[in-house]
């Protein structure tokens, strides 16, 4: 009881940190177990239960939220992003273990710790700066599925490696037939078990955590990680409504597992020498550098515009909590050594630790100077005295049918090719750009129109816009009281949506009672 | 993974224990017999599980967890209208229970420190079990499921004070009653410091330091079990038992305004921790202590199912409740508590008391939650039945002495409207129906969101099946739902579906409103769309249209 009372006070001096700092939590629970060694004589048995306990929750966790109708119609664009990004981080990660010298086996190791990004950071930064539900938002959370997926797929294919390619065929030949039977429940037993069978919360429970040490069995018979069964089982659990519905009872049991393994991770580990220090720093500049260029690159080709791209590129440049998995298995597999389990555990520590001082709004106009669609020569002149659009959307559209009978001309600027296409086949000045960039402002005259219409949902990418001295009327799009706040003092009129969708609620409410009141009069 | 015998035993246990609970279903015995079932199935039946370290650090957990959730429910203003009955029926009952049981005990051979152990153990009631039940009979609110709850919170502070006596006892010598009496002082002392640090931190330091971390419900929930297992740590260094430090813990956040919030998060994870407590403690018995015990456990079960019952049937119609209220009152406390075996759990390793006491307060409890849960689930029939015959005639309440109970209720919200998701929209929402009269309740995450709105507010998330329950969302006319987050608001439309209400909700796409729409959904709020229309308005007031 001490021992756990101990990890849960590093957890909360942790959580403590986190919210006077704002940094991710994982890293700096992974540092408060480690504290925790420094100071106390750790119970090993204990501390290796807490470890095997905290690693299958975890990742069964991750598993069941493993829902791939969030992306929406970004699934495509997600999966070529995170294969590429797997695939090219994964032969880096091999490339250079082979330079150090690690051997095939531990190389291929530090490939798929280094090949995905971290669903936990990344999801809170979404969460934070409401890109959770955004088109850079949809595709980032895609990735990262797909890299879960990727990373427990190799998992055996790791494990196997040495005896041969026949064992690592029946490896993943047994994981995908676990995969089969997951996907299976999820498709057709899942909803039935929580819907129909749970008959209380408790139940519930137990059902879920019967299911998930149900796919443990069956790995252990089907000599695959249990972390794999453990995924599995979530992937069984993960689809609509049944991953909702069980949420409430899992999430506290996810939530205490979660810091205990992360805590009891660090302490886990042995302290670095100088030598695996610089090899973490060497390996977090390759994450830190190959993957904002790469995830760019081939999200842009994907269909974002340049910054949102960008930002996505620069959200996924960390390892991951399954980085960590993948050290584990691999210790106590006997196929690394825990001093390889050290240095991925510091690139996974350093580089979430600096994903929210790199994955910022600043950074990405920073970079922005770099990209190579800065170099155009802009090759229209700037209009004037016109209504100037900014983002049109479905409910844009619907506002352009009155904008063009106003006697100005309209000039419209959405980051999606194909409306800006179907535009100018209206006879429309439309152009694709980043409205958020002060250089596509001042190309399509911000400063000199007429009216300038701000749809863009965030008050961050309006700012270049309200930054930057307009002769006419800017009305900009607002959610929030703060927002609109923010808007009005720096010169503009906001339009409160909140207040509209409110009007829109309320004639509703207005209908439903008139309705009910109808029959009595 | 070479740690697989724990998550093997850890699975036999959670798949046996599911299995039991599955079968007993039909016979709708209660879960925690169905646990202990399980456990001694696959213990003394088939030798498959044997408790491990691990394990038992796991049903300690399960015990400090129970003790915090229970702290966690004593909060003062649930039973300050039942306050004066629930002190007078719990205390006059656990004076009459304890002094019966002991006479009994004594009656049928046991010796005095024996006896005390078995009279305490049958004296408190299960809070989890009854609670659990009148939930599911969704029947907590009525007059007499108050008092009931109330009567529970009264038996959970004497707990304290039983706790601390006995494992004073526990440690102390049997035969030297200065020595006891040493140890009883030296619980009572540590007891005291331990109350005084909890005071003091609770009326100066859990408000400001918690109100600081409220706004991230995950932090705050990992800093209240913090606080638990320092106190559990704090009990444990001042020699008193780890359920005083659990509870105090509970007790003192139930003083703040997350402590709902909290026991939603907390109670998942105990009904985990506590299924493994219960299934070891199933594992760990012994049949044979239980068959040679038969004659007192058939004896003490009786008192427990008739004489409780007749103890409170009489205290609260004495205090002029009517005969309905007093008798499905005294119904809910026909059964030996959780806390009986943790009690005999604290004997037997101290000593004082052998396996076949543990084993008998075992069976006692099996037989009474049974019996019991089955009283409770059909309480009105019974109570139909019986006043048909002369048994309930002597307890009517005195002449002149009536209490009026319909002056307690109205405390639910009805026909009213759960806004959720306090940003502006939510508030805005809430403010225009409050503007019209109808009542409406706001729920949110972040207590800084809640602050300042009008009306009833309820603080925690709503993806948990219980702030619903507790939001009355069956009773409810309709449910908006003003959050940015699609997933919850994909479920919130499938719980208003499944209780037959309309919901509101905001959607974010074109997408998420077809979705939401085959949800059954009344309006997917398309705030983009308006929002527009309202752009084109501004416009056209501004005469942008006009050459």
């Amino acid at each position: 009881m001490t021992f756990l009372a101990v990890l849960l006070m590093a957890a909360a001096l942790a959580y403590g940190v986190s919210r006077w700092t704002g940094l991710p939590s994982v890293p700096l629970l992974i540092l408060a177990g480690v504290g925790i060694t420094a100071l106390i004589p750790v119970d090993q048995e204990l501390l290796l239960d807490a470890l095997v306990l905290g690693l299958t929750l975890v990742v069964f966790t991750a598993g069941i939220e493993l829902n791939p109708g969030r992306v929406r119609q970004w699934r495509g664009a997600a999966f070529q992003v995170g294969v590429a990004q797997f695939v090219l981080l994964g032969l880096v990660g091999l490339g250079v273990g082979l330079l150090l010298g690690l051997g095939t086996g531990p190389a291929v190791y530090l490939g798929i710790a280094l090949s995905a990004s971290s669903t936990l950071v990344v999801i809170r930064i979404l969460q934070r700066r409401q890109l959770l539900f955004e088109p850079v938002g949809r595709i980032v959370t895609g990735v990262l599925l797909v890299q879960d997926f990727l990373v427990i797929l190799f998992l055996p294919v790791a494990g196997q490696l040495e005896n041969g390619v026949s064992a690592v065929a029946s490896g993943v030949a047994a994981t995908l037939g676990l995969a089969v039977l997951a996907l299976s429940l999820n498709r057709w037993g899942a909803e039935w078990v929580v819907r129909r069978l749970a008959f209380d919360e408790e139940s519930m429970l137990l059902l879920v955590l019967s299911i998930l040490f149900g796919f443990l069995g069956l790995a252990w018979l089907l000599e695959l990680p249990l972390v794999t069964g453990a995924f599995l089982a979530g992937v069984a659990l993960s689809s609509f409504p049944s991953n909702l519905l069980v949420r409430g009872q899992v999430s506290s049991l996810g939530e205490f597992f979660h810091l205990l393994f992360f805590v009891a991770l660090g302490a886990f580990l042995p302290f670095p020498s100088l030598g695996e220090l610089g090899q973490s720093l060497l390996l977090v500049g390759a994450v830190l550098l190959v993957t904002p260029v790469m995830v760019a690159w081939l999200a842009e080709r994907a269909g974002l515009s340049a910054r949102p791209a960008l930002g996505a590129g620069l959200l996924l440049s960390q390892t991951s909590e399954f980085s960590l998995v993948v050290g584990i298995l691999g210790v106590s597999a006997g196929q690394i050594t825990p001093e390889l389990l050290t240095i991925i555990a510091l690139v996974t520590v350093l580089s979430m630790v600096t994903t929210p001082f790199l994955a910022t709004d600043r950074m990405g106009l920073m970079l922005m100077h770099l990209h190579p669609s800065r170099w155009r020569t802009p090759d229209r002149p700037s209009p004037r005295d016109h209504i100037l659009l900014l983002g049109c959307g479905r409910n844009g559209m619907a506002m352009l049918e009155d904008l063009v009978i106003a006697p100005y001309p309209v000039v419209v600027v959405d980051d999606d090719p194909l409306l800006v296409e179907k535009l100018a086949a209206m006879g429309l000045a439309a152009y694709r750009g980043d409205i958020s960039d002060p250089a596509v402002l001042e190309q399509v005259g911000a400063r000199d129109a007429r009216v300038v219409i701000s749809t863009i949902r965030r008050v961050e990418d309006n700012t270049p816009l309200l930054r930057m001295r307009t002769s006419g009327l800017t009305l900009v799009r607002a959610f929030q009281e703060e927002d609109a706040t923010r808007i009005r003092a720096m010169g503009a009129e906001p339009i409160l949506y909140s207040q509209a969708a409110a009007d829109q609620v309320m004639e509703w409410i207005d209908g439903m009672m008139d309705a009910k009141e109808a029959p009595r009069a | 993974m070479p740690e697989t015998r724990l998550l093997l035993d850890l699975g036999l246990m959670v798949v046996a224990a599911a299995l039991f609970v599955f079968l007993s279903r039909p016979v709708r015995i209660p879960s925690i017999v169905a646990y202990i079932f399980a456990g001694l199935a696959l213990g003394p039946a088939l030798g498959l599980v044997e408790v491990s370290h691990t394990l038992e650090v796991i049903s300690e957990v399960g015990i400090a967890l129970l003790l915090f959730l229970v702290g966690l429910e004593l909060s003062l203003a649930k039973i300050r209208d039942v306050g004066r009955v629930a002190v007078v029926a719990g205390l006059g009952q656990v004076i009459f229970t304890a002094a019966g049981g002991f006479g009994l005990c004594m009656l049928l051979g046991f010796g005095a420190v024996e006896s005390i152990f078995i009279a305490t153990a049958l004296t408190f009631s299960s809070t989890v079990v009854v609670v659990k039940l009148l939930d599911q009979k969704k029947e907590l609110d009525t007059v007499y499921g108050r008092i009931a709850v109330g009567i529970f919170l009264v038996q959970d502070l004497v707990v304290i004070v039983a706790l601390t006596l006995l494992s004073g006892l526990a440690r102390g010598d049997e035969a030297d009653a200065l020595g006891i009496l040493r140890e009883v002082g030296l619980a009572f002392g540590g007891m005291f410091v331990l109350l005084a640090a909890t005071w003091a931190a609770t009326r100066w330091s859990l408000p400001r330091i918690f109100g600081w971390i409220a706004s991230r419900p995950k932090a705050l929930f990992v800093w209240a079990l913090t606080w638990c297992f320092l106190l559990v740590m704090g009990a444990e260094a001042l020699k008193i038992s780890v359920e005083i430090g659990a509870f105090l813990a509970g007790i003192s956040l139930a003083q703040l305004p997350y402590h709902g919030d909290l026991r939603r998060r907390v109670h998942p994870l105990m009904n985990f921790f506590i299924a493994i407590f219960f299934v070891s403690l199933g594992i760990q018995m012994e049949f044979q202590a239980a068959a040679a015990q038969w004659l007192p456990a058939i004896v003490l079960s009786l008192f427990v199912l008739i004489g409780n019952p007749l103890i409170f049937l009489f205290i609260i119609s004495r205090m002029g409740y009517r005969r309905e209220t007093a008798f499905l009152t005294s119904v809910t406390v026909a059964q030996i508590s959780e806390f009986s075996f943790v009690l005999a759990a604290l004997g037997l390793a101290a000593g004082v008391i052998g396996e076949e006491i543990l084993s008998l307060i075992a069976v006692v409890g099996l037989v009474t939650i049974a019996v019991s849960a089955y009283m409770i689930l059909y309480n009105h029939g019974l109570f139909a039945w019986l006043n048909r015959t002369p048994v309930l005639r002597p307890f009517d309440p005195p002449k002149g002495r009536e209490v009026d109970e319909k002056k307690n209720h109205g405390h639910l919200l009805q026909d009213h409207v759960i806004v959720v998701g306090m940003n502006t929209l939510g508030k805005e929402l809430v403010r225009r129906l409050h503007g019209r009269s109808i009542p409406v309740l706001a729920v949110d995450t972040d207590p800084g969101k809640l602050a300042g709105v009008e009306g009833p507010t309820l603080l925690g998330n709503a993806e948990y099946l219980s702030l619903l329950e507790e939001a009355g969302l069956h009773r409810a006319r309709l449910l908006i739902s003003a959050l940015h987050i699609e997933d919850v608001n994909r479920l919130l439309a499938l719980r208003a579906q499944e209780v037959g209400i309309p919901a509101v909700v905001l959607a974010g796409d074109q997408a998420v409103e077809d979705e939401l729409m085959l949800l059954g959904v009344a309006l997917a709020i398309n705030s983009r769309a308006a929002g527009a229309a309202q752009m084109v308005i501004e416009l056209e007031s501004r005469k942008v249209f006009q050459p």
